[in-house]
């Protein structure tokens, strides 16, 4: 996985790419739980060059929609890749993100 | 569709999160050897990969040194993978059915999702924790349901 945050705009974007898994999502659970509370607006998660994510990673985007929630910010999942979308349909919480196309 | 002889592969890894993209990247191979529609290998892969995990995060609570069986077979009408570790037993609740339903958003809980996406891949899982130690899940594809059907080659 390799994974970029960007905090010049009012919403930091991070971008993620690679395979999300037991392995690194821990890294980006650091990384999203830090930004939530530091963003202006909000946080933007580009999963577009996601190539697999588990159900690890569903949790650290959970987590990181409640944690947007408590502290009044928009979380947002950009651009998310088939692998992404699959396995957010299939824990059925593909509704519960809101998502746009591109950064 | 004809019979076909079981095929079989057993592989015995360490219980390092960093061989978790190994195996996955076993068992792509051996779902396309075994001609598994295209549609279905991912999810087959998230549900083993779930598995996997949950032998190295809840038996071996982290420990990356402890070994993860894997035994894959199939026939023309099924498929079955069982994962098995010689850690903790997961207590008799966590292998429970319970059906996935979109959550209301205060209800959103992080975890306690693999098993929910076992079930939801497979036809049968079976989850046998030992008496004193070990864990094996077996989980059982029929491949003729959920559009499961492939040419023959």
């Amino acid at each position: 996985m390799r994974i970029e945050a960007d905090k010049t705009a009012d919403e930091t974007i991070i971008t993620v790419e690679g395979d999300i898994d037991l392995y690194s999502s821990p890294e980006l659970r650091t990384l999203v739980l830090k930004a939530v509370p530091k963003a202006a607006t909000g946080v933007g998660v580009d999963l577009g060059g996601v190539t697999y994510m588990d159900s690890s990673g569903v949790a650290t985007l959970v987590e990181g929609l409640r944690s947007a929630k408590e502290h009044d910010k928009a979380f947002t999942l950009i651009a998310p890749s088939t692998a992404v979308m699959k396995v957010l349909e299939l824990a059925r919480l593909d509704s519960i993100f809101e998502v746009r196309p591109d950064q | 569709m004809t019979e076909r002889d079981t095929e079989v592969l057993r592989l015995e890894v360490s219980s390092d999160p960093r061989l978790l993209g190994v195996i996955r990247g076993v068992l792509q191979v051996w779902l396309e050897l075994v001609g598994l529609a295209v549609d279905r290998r991912d999810e087959v892969v998230l549900a083993v990969d779930e598995a996997c995990a949950n032998c190295i995060r809840h038996a071996y609570d982290g420990r990356i040194d402890e070994p993860v069986e894997l035994l894959l077979s199939a026939s023309a009408e099924w498929l079955e993978i069982s994962v098995s570790d010689q850690g903790t037993p997961c207590p008799a609740e966590c292998a429970e059915y319970r059906p996935l339903m979109a959550p209301e958003p205060h209800e959103l809980k992080p975890g306690g999702l693999g098993v929910k996406l076992i079930h939801q891949v497979f036809d049968e899982v079976r989850f046998c924790p030992g008496t004193t130690s070990g864990n094996c899940v077996t989980m059982r594809l029929h491949r003729t349901t959920k559009g499961g059907v492939e040419s023959e080659d």
